[in-house]
């Protein structure tokens, strides 16, 4: 807990920063906006966490995303009846959401089981997965966009409980995201299942003389990885409505970042559910802190001028930020180490 | 009437145990019995097959030949879930725990309710409860949700006794326990022992150290060659007797080159209170031009350790080398390269050679600098090179353009060699230079060890094979617990000396 109350503390520091270059920060629409932004990268990033615990990797949660939006447009969108090609089906809703997230869950599936049931390597399997699931998208979009049409689905992300119609106070992605980080908290920290995530992130050897079904679990983690990547999916298919090859687009990295900014070690066997959407608060607070960040200043004139981040600089900043945690998160095990052959060299003087 | 307890059935009954590896094999018929509330030492030299027998047993490996009872019933173990559920639990030498996790998770872990499958909850605070009750058992002072990466090796491995009784073992084995345990920490692992013995818990206890072995066996079984030799009960055991035991072949006088007694050279490398680390205490030694010093010592005695610090590879502490009157010191080892200080590592297969690349590309590669052309690779003369060393060591490989994956073990140990006497080495270090290698070939490296020292080359041996040691070593160094127990010169050197030195007897200790 001591890395997640660390992170914890820098992102209210940032916030603080933030809002006192921009008191507009803080502001009712800004709050809400981001908070949404959080929620959908908390979904899945939660997901990838569990697989990143095991000691793997997921880089096809993106396309799943992309994939999961783009099925729904095709199946529940408008048909056209002049041009069939270029519309949805127009299927019902619940349909193309059940489908949809059922293809996210098989995707998750048969990564799982290429990688435990033959011993091939997390990283290529899902980077193939990727470009795969990718070209897919691509092929039923035919390059173009679908759109979702006017379905409820899309006024799902924008609206929310509470407040007035258009600007609700808690947007629905924040109760999705809710309702993913209990029952991820449950099955990752309350269940036997969660304990052999982290056994067999912490020692594999150790976990299979335990008998421990360890590729039993360590399959479950993708699908439940992949099916986190269709839940954000659906939430971001209503947010963007219209769906093009384009979305969902390395946002395996976002996750990968912001799972390890909340302490969830890609040497396997730590990290938490907190932790990872305190990461993903963090990743999208920097996002919108260099939209928002302003510093004004007087020119040598006496004129007000205000100084803004180019927009840029947001892959900059957000590598550096990764970059800093990883460093300080390798010093800190260094340190641990050390002082523990110490500990083991003052014992074996006695 | 013959009391109910003598006509039970032993524990344990392994019978005419046979397993073979590709290439050899591990066990040939060993039988093997065990009594409640028994501690049995398993001994015999490095691949003996006390491994491979404890796998077999713990259900790790299934025997081709042979029958395995438990109380008197037929068992076959296909995994090491069956063996558990018998009530055999086995300790591994490298600790099977998780480090992320507490000590009641890791005392149960495998082993929790899973009433509800993968979904159980998780019961926290009964497996504290019951993991506090096992800890006092074994005498863990800890409470039972402290971190397992906080607790020493000695501490860890009563978590992995805790482990054991959670499963109601009634046999628990422990693979060489107090390896990397101090002295201490050792003490109170039998006093543990001797606890559970009187609780009825039958234990095979495999030690190369013969005081604890003494100390604490009911009765000692010896392995050698994958064969069972002898049972010694305690009364009978001594320090003697079971060395015989593990010892006890007679060499093959011909299978090594004649080494001439001559004349020590002069010393090219000088070792002054090297503090390797992990070691507990420095180390001295010299070794001469043109002289073969063996090293020997069990697995564990701290050989390669050695070897890697006079290489550069990890740095040793303190203390001080010379070669050739000047100072030595590698900190990586491409200073030990520089020198001519080369080590061709015990692992061919990870540290010794790219498996994917070519002989010649390999024979180039720790001096790859000296084949470059205006900052080309001559290619030519990297193959000229590489086929001298091949014509050298008679190396059977169609051409030296081929990758080194598809030579024999032996053949690519000739490889290594080859490497290293392209640059025109010092001193060689040769960590198991034999290691996996036919005994044609084998005769054939030994052939090519003393050309080498004949021409003036100073090497060290590492060696577990007690024939190799004695046949090649001008001097032996041997090695126990990381220290050197003593050197004996080749004049009076036999097989019970270097056992005795190796597992704990007299401290000797010569000029070196």
């Amino acid at each position: 807990m001591r890395r997640e109350l660390g992170m914890f503390v820098a992102l209210v520091l940032l916030c603080f920063g933030l809002w006192a270059t921009n008191h507009d920060f803080l502001g009712a629409s800004n709050v809400i906006n981001t908070t949404r932004q959080i929620s959908m990268l908390g979904i899945f990033a939660i997901g990838i966490s569990f697989v990143i615990i095991t000691g793997g990797i997921d880089l096809s949660i993106g396309s799943v995303i992309g994939l999961t939006g783009v099925l729904i447009a095709k199946l529940s969108g408008q048909f056209h009846p002049e041009n069939p090609a270029s519309g949805g089906l127009g299927h019902s809703l619940w349909l193309g959401i059940t489908v949809a997230l059922a293809v996210a869950a098989l995707i998750g599936l048969v990564q799982g089981l290429l990688i435990t049931r033959l011993n091939l390597q997390p990283f290529i399997v899902t980077l193939g997965g990727m470009l795969l699931l990718r070209g897919v998208s691509q092929t039923i979009v035919r390059g173009g966009t679908l759109s979702l049409g006017d379905v409820p689905l899309a006024r799902f992300a924008n609206g929310g409980l509470f407040g007035s119609e258009g600007s609700p106070l808690l947007p629905y992605p924040v109760l999705v995201l809710a309702l993913v980080a209990v029952i991820a908290a449950y099955l990752l920290h309350f269940t036997v299942f969660g304990r052999y995530v982290y056994a067999i992130g912490g020692n594999r050897d150790a976990a299979e003389y335990s008998g421990i079904p360890v590729r039993r679990v360590e399959t479950l983690t993708y699908v439940i990885s992949a099916f986190s990547g269709g839940v954000a999916g659906v939430c971001y298919a209503s947010y963007i409505g219209q769906m093009s090859q384009q979305v969902g687009i390395a946002y395996e990295l976002y996750a990968i970042a912001a799972a390890v900014l909340g302490g969830v070690s890609l040497r396997g066997g730590e990290g938490t559910v907190l932790g990872s959407i305190i990461g993903s608060c963090i990743m999208r607070v920097i996002d919108n802190g260099i939209n928002m960040f302003q510093w004004v200043y007087r020119d040598e004139n006496g004129g007000r001028r205000i100084f803004r981040l180019d927009n840029n600089w947001t892959f900059i900043i957000i590598g550096a930020v990764i970059l800093v945690a990883v460093v300080l998160d390798q010093a800190a095990h260094l340190i641990q180490a050390k002082r523990r052959t110490r500990r083991a060299g003052a014992l074996a003087k006695e | 009437m013959a009391s109910l307890a003598e006509a039970a059935p032993p524990l344990l009954e392994m019978r005419g145990i046979r397993k073979r590896f590709p290439g050899v094999v591990a066990l040939d018929g060993v039988s093997l019995h065990l009594r409640r509330g028994e501690v049995l030492a398993l001994t015999g030299e490095n691949g003996a097959g006390k491994s491979t027998l404890i796998k077999v047993l713990g259900g790790a490996h299934l025997p081709d030949e042979g029958e395995i009872r438990v109380d008197g019933r037929g068992v076959r173990f296909q995994s090491v879930r069956d063996a558990k559920d018998a009530g055999i639990a086995l300790i591994h030498q490298e600790l099977m725990l998780a480090p992320n996790l507490d000590v009641a998770g890791n005392v149960f872990l495998g082993n929790e309710d899973r009433s509800f499958g993968l979904l159980s909850p998780l019961r926290r605070r009964a497996m504290r409860r019951a993991a506090a009750e096992l800890l006092l058992r074994v005498g863990l002072a800890h409470p039972p949700e402290t971190r397992l990466s906080s607790l020493t090796v000695g501490e860890m491995q009563m978590v992995e006794i805790a482990k054991a009784l959670a499963l109601r073992a009634r046999i628990i084995i422990m693979d060489e326990p107090t390896s990397s345990l101090t002295a201490g920490e050792s003490q109170k692992l039998f006093q543990i022992i001797r606890q559970l013995r009187s609780e009825g818990i039958a234990i095979v206890y495999i030690s190369h150290r013969m005081e604890e072995v003494l100390d604490l066996a009911d009765r000692v079984t010896v392995l050698r060659d994958g064969r069972h030799v002898g049972d010694l009960q305690r009364d009978e055991a001594t320090h003697e007797k079971i060395v015989a035991l593990m010892v006890g072949r007679e060499l093959s006088a011909n299978y090594f080159p004649p080494r001439p007694e001559k004349a020590a050279g002069d010393v090219v490398l000088e070792v002054d209170d090297l503090l390797v680390p992990g070691a507990p205490a420095p180390v001295s030694f010299n070794a001469a031009r043109g002289e073969i010093v063996g090293f020997a010592g069990l697995v564990g005695s701290g050989r390669t350790e050695l070897m890697q610090a006079l290489f550069g590879a990890n740095p040793a502490l303190a203390g001080s080398m010379k070669l050739e009157g000047r100072s030595f010191l590698p900190r990586r080892t491409s200073d030990a390269i520089r020198r001519g200080v080369y080590l061709a590592p015990e692992d061919r297969k990870r540290h010794g050679l790219v498996l994917p690349m070519t002989v010649a590309q390999n024979t180039s590669l720790p001096a790859i600098d000296s084949y470059s052309r205006f900052g080309l690779l001559d290619r030519g003369r990297e193959r000229r090179v590489a086929e001298a060393e091949v014509a050298r060591f008679r190396v059977k490989t169609p051409s030296v353009l081929q990758p080194v994956v598809n030579l024999s073990g032996g053949n690519q140990q000739k490889v290594v060699l080859g490497k290293w006497l392209a640059m025109a080495p010092k001193v060689l270090i040769l960590d198991e230079p034999t290691r996996g290698i036919d005994v044609g070939a084998k005769a054939e490296i030994y052939r090519h060890m003393a050309e080498l020292a004949a021409e003036g080359l100073t090497i060290l041996m590492v060696s577990s094979e007690m024939q190799e040691v004695l046949g090649m070593s001008d001097r032996v160094v041997v090695m126990r617990e990381r220290r050197i127990a003593g050197v004996l010169p080749r004049a009076g050197l036999s097989a019970e000396r270097v056992a005795q030195l190796m597992t704990g007897g007299a401290e000797e200790r010569k000029s070196a």
